[in-house]
């Protein structure tokens, strides 16, 4: 009588026609999807992996141990299976190996011991934590997880053991495990350390410590309470996501807080960077003759166009060198290449003067910088477009992929695609992330790489009177050379971290491995603890400098410079490239638009989606069709082509032939109607 | 706010989620606790995204519910975290007439606490609906086995509904929000570190306009 609960298969959905089937859950397809359901079109959406948001995801803590664990595993092999194809057609298989995250490394820097816990605490000391479980050689202290997992399996298992032995200063009062019961001196002496503790064993209550001190099983244990990005961006506030967001109103799913400083790293110091007019007069560091310039140049720059003949001899020269010749600093010179345009020095006039105008435009919308990021992450940002999606009829469908395409050999179209279990689902449009396509369809191979890093740490890189600080910290190359790094730290409001920590985004575009190209900067800005015999921070009472509790590294490959043109595929068959390394999302929306524009010409781009708010009724109001219902619900006013009356509104009518749309797609994507008569109410 | 002085009432917002296999008639509670209505002609639900009920609890309280339906994702359990996030309620539900609905509910009730906990990091409360009630065959009455199994699950409790004749709906409800007030007062708020930013809400900074000039 009524249909099975579908596991895991699409069977449901191969008779379905004209579907849009999208491959890979990133900000692009998950945009261009999103689009398609709300003005009626069908739309599955596979991704081989159990999560969404593909490289745009954010993980939890322990979410992402595993996801490390899964890259370091090899994909599954191709089995060169005899497809479904008939006569007429071809397969055009797709690449099953995901090739798009190398290099991945990961070190813990954070104590397991209980015992180290104290001795932390008691020291005061930044850099105590770090201890080998048993003495090594080498004094090595950085282990890579990657290279044995049994390391992990191992953590995994201490962190279940020491759980009961977490006591002091360091057990939340929120945790169920009896450490009550455990004196905080009853650790086990163990390791390098024994004797000096024993020594010294002054209790941690006798001198409470302000700073808690976050061991790894902590982190484990809290894990859940981490959001962690591969993909570090901020949102512009006037940029085209934020745009869009608004406009589609699939803003409604998330929220936000305003980055709150821009920092940079200059003469080996982090500095605040001046950027609103309240900064600049607030600042203390820059003279008032410094003042003066900065607001004459910014106040230039917001409505630059208007002033031609201030840049237009410099129209063939770099902005550095457009720079120079204005009255500023030095330091005035580094805020605003580094920190407010961002360019690098050789870029050109008009673009340097275009982002520094971009950036001052930004300022102010809803708050003091320019910058936005989504609570628990940016990996919300595409599953906000995938739940609207699925509102709107999209199928969902994780751990399935695409394993061929089938082409239509005179039209040269691809009429079908074939899952992983072999099933074979026709489609009108099909739109995948470029990591699925194989060498034999690129012209051209782009291996433009972003190296990333992401520390947890103890600390802000610049303390101020508040703890919940989210900086952006433009690094420029700290060698000849080295590339421009940029870094976003983001604290617990955020809903990224657990309490106590900081999570330290760092981005650059790759010349070597994430590691060559990132831990140069992190150990110029952070203490990486070193072997307890050495201890180098140590003297340093006060040290600002946060320490490094877990890092992790890795290469993201960079497709966003492919173009459509290196590509030998279907026409109806559309790539979207993977994240780009810019601070902004506004290639991957402009991507998303480009592809909608191909997929549907006549059709709105995510027009906003009816607000579920405007449906308010009063606990003791009147019941019933008040005015303004069935506008407001879509399920209720389209209801089935039959259904669908005449259109008594002026908006109804503009929504009619979606309406059409929308209800067929009920009927034919889900399929399981109550077979019971239907008597209206 | 009706009779108490709106300097002291109270203003919650709770995201309740409506949960269970498909079929077992989430939409149809929703509707019918939400707008009162009641639909015998069944579709998957297509655009529905949450519905608001605004309760007025007592003279100092009032409460506005957002009822989320699980949109077409469910059929391969794979929601998005955008479903869950911030829930701090939930109803379960199946369907009295459909066995296979009622086996389904411990594994709702084990991703719902796997994927959504309160801010101290124990699972949100959560009610079972024996949705279709006026369905149900005579003779198969086993509460005692409901208790045992709430009891087990980790419910609150649960509640033999039907939206179509209206039984329980309310009751179910006010069951969980008060059980969710319960909650909510005895923990602290945890956002008072700054202001959260809602896209379609401007803020008029003090640094209006474009900042410099």
């Amino acid at each position: 009588m009524y249909p099975k609960q579908i596991a895991t298969s699409l069977d449901n959905v191969i008779t379905i026609r004209n579907v849009n089937i999208f491959l890979k859950l990133g900000l692009s397809e998950s945009v261009i999807a999103a689009a398609c359901s709300r003005v009626g079109q069908r739309v599955l959406h596979v991704d081989r992996r159990s999560y969404y948001a593909g490289n745009w995801a954010s993980f939890t803590f322990n979410g992402l141990l595993s996801w490390i664990e899964e890259y370091k595993q090899a994909g599954p092999s191709d089995e060169a299976a005899q497809e479904k194809v008939e006569e007429g057609e071809e397969a055009l298989a797709l690449s099953s190996l995901d090739t798009s995250i190398t290099n991945v490394e990961v070190f813990c820097y954070a104590s397991e011991e209980p015992e180290e816990v104290e001795e932390g605490v008691k020291d005061g000391a930044a850099a105590a934590w770090s201890v080998p479980q048993t003495p090594d050689s080498e004094g090595e202290v950085e282990r890579c997880l990657l290279e044995s997992s049994s390391v992990e399996e191992e953590e995994a298992v201490l962190a279940g053991d020491e759980v009961a032995q977490a006591s002091g200063p360091d057990a939340g009062a929120e945790e169920t495990q009896p450490e009550g019961e455990v004196p905080p001196q009853a650790y086990e002496t163990q390791g390098e350390w024994q004797d000096e503790q024993q020594a010294s064993p002054s209790p941690a209550e006798s001198q409470p410590e302000p700073k808690k001190q976050i061991t790894y099983t902590k982190i484990v244990k809290e894990g859940r309470r981490f959001n962690i990005d591969l993909v570090s961006k901020l949102m512009y506030s006037r940029g085209s996501l934020v745009d869009l967001l608004i406009k589609s109103n699939v803003s409604r799913y998330a929220e936000f807080k305003n980055v709150t400083r821009i920092l940079t790293y200059r003469n080996g110091k982090v500095e605040q960077v001046p950027c609103s007019r309240a900064d600049v007069f607030g600042s203390k560091q820059l003279t008032v003759v410094e003042k003066r310039m900065l607001m004459k140049f910014l106040t230039f720059c917001l409505d630059f166009e208007q002033h031609p003949e201030e840049y237009q001899d410099f129209s063939v020269h770099s902005f550095w060198d457009f720079l120079l010749t204005k009255k500023l600093t030095e330091n005035l010179r580094h805020f605003i290449l580094h920190s407010i345009a961002m360019v690098t020095p050789d870029v050109c006039t008009v673009e340097g003067l275009r982002a520094t105008q971009h950036f001052l435009r930004c300022l102010g919308r809803y708050g003091n910088t320019p910058f936005l990021f989504p609570l628990y992450g940016l990996g919300e940002i595409p599953q906000c477009f995938c739940r609207m999606c699925a509102v709107f009829g999209g199928i969902y469908c994780l751990r399935q992929s695409v394993r061929c395409l089938v082409l239509d050999k005179e039209s040269g179209k691809c009429k079908a695609v074939i899952d992983s279990n072999g099933q074979r689902i026709s489609c009108s449009h099909f739109v995948v992330e470029d990591g699925y396509i194989g060498l034999d369809q690129r012209k051209n191979v782009d291996s433009r790489q972003i190296s990333r890093a992401v520390l947890i740490t103890d600390r802000s890189i610049l303390p101020s009177d508040s703890e919940q600080q989210i900086s952006l910290v433009t690094v420029p190359p700290v060698e000849p050379g080295s590339p421009v790094v940029r870094m976003v730290e983001l604290c617990s409001s955020t809903m990224t971290c657990m309490p106590g920590t900081y999570l330290v985004h760092l981005t650059c575009s790759s010349s070597g491995s994430a590691r060559e190209d990132l831990a140069p900067v992190v150990s110029r800005l952070f203490c990486i603890p070193v072997s307890p015999g050495e201890e180098s921070k140590e003297g340093e009472e006060g040290s600002e400098v946060p320490s490094v509790l877990w890092a992790l590294y890795f290469n993201m490959r960079d497709t966003s410079a492919v173009d459509r043109s290196s590509y030998d595929l279907p026409s109806n068959v559309h790539v979207c490239t993977s994240p780009d390394a810019a601070l902004g999302s506004d290639h991957a929306i402009k991507l998303a638009e480009a592809v909608f524009r191909q997929l549907l010409p006549e059709e709105e781009f995510c027009p906003p989606a009816p607000n579920p708010e405007d449906i308010i009724y009063d606990g003791e109001g009147p019941q019933g069709e008040g005015p303004g219902f069935e506008e407001a619900d879509p399920a209720e006013a389209l209801p089935s082509q039959g259904e669908v009356e005449s259109a008594e509104r002026q908006e109804e009518a503009e929504d009619a032939g979606e309406t059409g749309d929308v209800a067929k797609q009920e009927t034919v994507a889900v399929a399981e109607n109550e077979p019971r008569p239907a008597s209206e109410e | 706010m009706a009779g108490g002085s709106v300097s002291e009432c109270k203003e919650y917002l709770f995201k309740v989620l409506v949960i269970g296999e498909l079929g077992v008639g989430k939409t149809s509670i929703i509707k019918r606790y939400v707008h009162q209505l009641f639909s015998q002609h069944y579709r998957a639900t297509i655009g529905v995204d949450f519905a608001l009920k605004v309760i007025n609890w007592d003279s100092k309280t009032l409460v506005r519910l957002q009822l989320w339906d699980i949109a077409g994702q469910e059929r391969f359990g794979n929601m998005t975290r955008v479903y869950y996030k911030e829930a701090v309620g939930a109803f379960v539900v199946f369907d009295v007439t459909r066995g296979s609905t009622f086996e389904a509910v411990s594994k709702w009730k084990h991703d719902l606490d796997s994927k959504v906990k309160l801010a101290n990091g124990s699972p949100i409360p959560s009610v079972l609906l024996a949705n279709k009630c006026d369905q149900k065959r005579e003779g198969s009455n086993n509460t005692s086995l409901m208790d045992n199994f709430c009891k087990e699950t980790g419910f609150l409790g649960w509640f033999e509904t039907s939206a179509k004749d209206n039984i329980n709906v309310d009751e179910a409800a006010r069951f969980l929000v008060e059980n969710i007030l319960l909650n909510d007062k005895g923990l602290p708020y945890e956002e008072s570190n700054g202001e959260r930013i809602k896209l379609d809400q401007e803020t008029v900074a003090a640094e209006s306009k474009s900042g410099c000039c």
